[in-house]
């Protein structure tokens, strides 16, 4: 899809190796794991617990120009969606394409109702969203 | 420029960095950077973990 994700741990890429050797679930793994020894690039995204010297789940999106266009953090007990994160990269392919329009709230996929900002849809939103 | 709760601001352009690798694809370690994904032309999804051999 033109995308590369890249997992990141403060982990050594020998003790990437390992786990994804080991744990049945990284079987299908295919995309770069990285080693951020002493969380230099964690800290770069404020995603670096300096109480336990770990990353906290934070996930970036940054577009092929270099510009952070999404950013989600979670604390270390909570999840995050796969789901979620790839309607947010759709929806940002999408845009990249398509730049005068607006994805809402339920959008999922493209072909989903999106929004054209103009003066004329000022104060109805709910009528463009029909 | 003010203190954003994620370090880097979302709407600002990210510094090179580059990270040491373990690529299962290759079954070998490597090296990737924001620059040569720029110069690739794709996007990059970062997924920082806390930790491997861990469970969520």
């Amino acid at each position: 899809m033109g995308a590369e994700v890249i997992t990141v741990s403060t982990d050594t890429k020998f003790v990437h190796l390992a786990w994804q050797r080991e744990e049945k679930e990284l079987a299908n793994v295919k995309f770069p794991m990285g080693s951020d020894k002493g969380g230099k690039l964690a800290r770069m995204f404020g995603v670096y617990d300096e109480a336990t010297a770990l990353a906290l789940r934070g996930t970036f999106i940054i577009n092929p120009e270099g510009k952070l266009l999404n950013a989600e953090v979670n604390y270390y007990n909570l999840g995050r969606n796969i789901d979620e994160l790839m309607r947010k990269f759709k929806a940002n392919l999408y845009l990249q394409k398509h730049e005068v329009q607006a994805c809402p709230s339920k959008w999922k996929e493209e072909g989903d109702k999106t929004l054209t900002p103009s003066a004329k849809m000022v104060g109805r939103v709910h009528q463009a969203l029909e | 420029m003010t203190e954003c709760c994620t370090g880097l601001c979302v709407g600002g352009t990210v510094p090179n960095f580059k990270l040491e690798t373990y690529d299962p694809s290759k079954g070998d370690f490597g090296e990737i950077s924001l620059e040569t994904q720029m110069s690739n032309k794709k996007w990059t999804l970062l997924f920082f973990y806390p930790a491997d051999f861990t469970f969520v």
